[in-house]
């Protein structure tokens, strides 16, 4: 009896060791990545879509079971919170990301305000992010560790002014419209200089609050200056889709442009295909091509709502990200890391090549730098109309 | 000059109308209960979302929707003070806080269920009138003229009819109507049922003209409180002397300087009237 319960005794302690031996073998540590970004609210669709991209990246890795770095394997977990496009939010979400989760990477966020207010944490705490944003504050020779995964105004409002003046010889007159905030005013002043510096004359430049949606009088006083062209810049897609709306009821019979951040099927749906029709935009991506097309069929299986084009551009600097983990062998050291990001560029993306530049606009090469398409709107879809490398 | 002061007054008249809407069930609803509604922004969502999900997803007749969506506010409306709001009867902090509870858990419910998308739905008339020298939205046009004709129904239903009657008694003072044989326990779920039905109209009835979202309801509720302040906190007759005013103010100041000066004169005119009436302009 007492040999039997030896011998129990000595299975069991087997068994337990034997356990514990296959669980570190097949030991899987979970690396986790942030998100802070506009994740409801007005702009939300861009900052949906850098959520969404680093998720795909990471289900993707997931997928493969998981991200092998030296004998280690990691899970991918991503951490989201929402900024709703303010910047005292982003800061509580960079900060709990990095003092409680304790991560060491950062997608996001992807308004200026928001941007500029982490931007100090994340230097000071050598945390490693993606981000978004327009505002050209956001990148400079000090910066370090933020590199920005998307094409911004300072890279395509030069070449679509050109294309605009080259393609549509009669428009002289511009009115912009954008949102009263650090992403509105650079916006503005930056298409303004470029309008006012291809010829055209700027007649009315119009901030409004991002929570209204009664445009009729901002319209009227608009309409007065008589505007060939109603630029709408960054103004959100739902929003954008308001103002055209409303300034079609009002008699506007010139062109929008919007050479701002992407989003047109929300701006068909707030605008209505009949008045969305002939607007000319910055588009983030080519809708058509297969490759953008197969993203976004998986996309649709996983995530909600309807993929905005900015989630391509997420989707490839998470990638890049990864790969740059990988060949650092370290998911610790964000020093490593970076320099084996800036390595991995050229890199094979959605839209073609991208690589790191932007030299000579910011004084670092922390800028992504991608194909530039022109798109129109034509029966309640974008038709890409122009592509410049 | 003449068309400009023209489209000023037209927009202004128009937004003053929703104003009314939403003001009249926010004071109805205090002036009886003593309860600040912090949820009734989101009783305005629920109502467009309702038409949302009836006239866009399931093809029904949008005035059909409205009136649906309006009734189905309402009864929601009296649910809420039955079940949540009478306990906190006379005590204006612990309602005001339920309120704010309901609030954040309408938005919260509307973020799981629709997500953070901008909603549209599908105008039922287009186009434009010409008045004169002004263009005019025709769904802008419509809205004004429902809104007017439910402001009117809504005059008739308090000027002529018992329950109207005896609503007017409990806002006055509530014991002396109570005496006279007025019962608290059905007025209150009416009257926050009314309130709630007039902000399902403002909601339904805008559905079409502004995009649909979890958070669309705080602006209305903002406009709402600085139109009672304006009028008067209880007041019916100040509440559409307030929405007036507001409405024409932003519109003047919005056309001919831009919309956050407009803002900021309609605060500054709340802090104006506070300083010297604080009760507002026709408050008791």
């Amino acid at each position: 009896m007492k040999l039997t319960a030896k011998r129990t005794l000595a299975a069991l302690l087997s068994a337990i060791g034997f356990a514990w031996a296959a669980a570190a073998v097949a030991q899987t540590d979970t690396l986790k990545i942030g998100v802070v970004s506009a994740l409801s609210g007005p702009g939300s669709e861009w900052g949906l879509a850098q959520d969404g991209g680093i998720k795909m990246a990471a289900m993707e890795a997931n997928a493969k079971g998981g991200l092998k770095i030296g004998s280690k394997t990691y899970k991918i977990e991503v951490i989201s919170y929402d900024d709703t496009y303010k910047a005292a939010l982003a800061v509580s979400g960079a900060t709990r990301l990095i003092e409680q989760d304790k991560v060491k990477f950062i997608v996001g966020p992807v308004g200026s305000a928001s941007l500029l207010a982490v931007k100090p944490l994340y230097e000071k705490n050598k945390i490693l992010a993606i981000i978004g944003a327009y505002t050209e504050k956001a990148l400079d020779a000090d910066t370090k560790y933020m590199y920005r995964g998307f094409p911004t105004q300072v890279e395509f409002v030069g070449p679509i002014v050109e294309w605009l003046k080259k393609n549509k010889p009669a428009l002289k007159a511009v009115a912009q419209i954008d949102p009263n905030d650090e992403t509105g005013w650079f916006s503005q002043k930056l298409l303004k200089e470029h309008y006012e510096g291809g010829g055209y004359k700027v007649v009315a430049s119009e901030l409004f609050e991002r929570s209204l949606k009664d445009f009729q009088p901002v319209l009227t006083r608009i309409l007065a200056t008589k505007p060939d062209i109603i630029e709408l810049g960054t103004t959100p897609p739902g929003t954008a889709g308001l103002v055209i709306r409303q300034a079609r009821e009002l008699g506007f019979k010139g062109q929008f442009v919007k050479i701002g951040g992407p989003g047109v099927p929300q701006i068909v749906a707030a605008a209505g295909k009949e008045f969305a029709e002939g607007l000319i935009c910055y588009a983030a991506a080519d809708v058509t091509t297969k490759a953008y097309k197969d993203l976004e069929a998986q996309y649709a299986k996983v995530l909600k709502p309807p993929m905005n084009e900015f989630a391509v551009y997420f989707y490839d600097g998470a990638r890049m990200l990864l790969d740059a983990m990988q060949k650092a062998g370290t998911v610790e050291d964000t020093e490593k890391v970076r320099m084996e990001l800036e390595k991995v560029s050229p890199y094979k993306g959605v839209q073609g090549t991208i690589r790191w530049g932007g030299m000579k606009s910011y004084g670092s090469n922390h800028q992504i730098l991608t194909p530039i398409f022109i798109g129109m709107i034509k029966n309640g879809e974008q038709e890409i109309i122009g592509r410049m490398e | 000059m003449f068309e400009l002061a023209a489209k000023i007054v037209i927009n202004g008249l128009t937004s003053s109308l929703v104003y009314i809407l939403m003001a009249l069930g926010f004071t109805l609803i205090f002036g009886i209960m003593r309860v600040v509604n912090f949820a009734h922004g989101e009783l305005y969502m629920v109502a467009a979302f309702l038409v949302y999900v009836m006239s866009a997803s399931l093809g029904w007749n949008y005035y059909l929707a409205v009136l649906l969506a309006a009734i189905a506010v309402g009864l929601f409306g009296a649910v809420l003070e039955r079940v949540l709001f009478r306990p906190f009867i006379g005590r204006e902090l612990n309602g005001m806080i339920m309120a704010l509870a309901i609030s954040i858990t309408l938005q919260a419910t509307a973020f799981i269920l629709f997500g953070t998308d901008e909603h549209s739905v599908e105008r039922p008339i287009s186009g434009v009138i010409q008045l004169g020298m002004v263009m005019v939205p025709r769904d802008r046009l419509a809205v004004g003229l429902i809104a007017l004709l439910i402001l009117g129904m809504f005059y008739l239903f308090m000027r002529y009819t018992k329950a109207g009657l005896a609503m007017r008694a409990v806002v006055q003072d509530e014991e002396i109507a109570s005496i006279h044989g007025v019962r608290p326990k059905i007025i209150h779920p009416l009257a926050f049922g009314l309130g709630a039905m007039l902000a399902g109209f403002a909601g339904a009835l805008m559905a079409p003209i502004y995009t649909i979202y979890p958070y669309m309801g705080s602006q209305p509720m903002l406009k709402a409180f600085i139109v009672v302040i304006l009028g008067g906190l209880g007041s019916v007759p100040g509440a559409v002397l307030g929405g007036v005013v507001l409405g024409l103010t932003e519109s003047v100041f919005a056309t001919l300087i831009n919309t956050t000066v407009a803002t900021m004169v309609s605060f500054g005119i709340v802090v104006l009237i506070l300083l010297i009436k604080p009760t507002g302009l026709l408050g008791r």
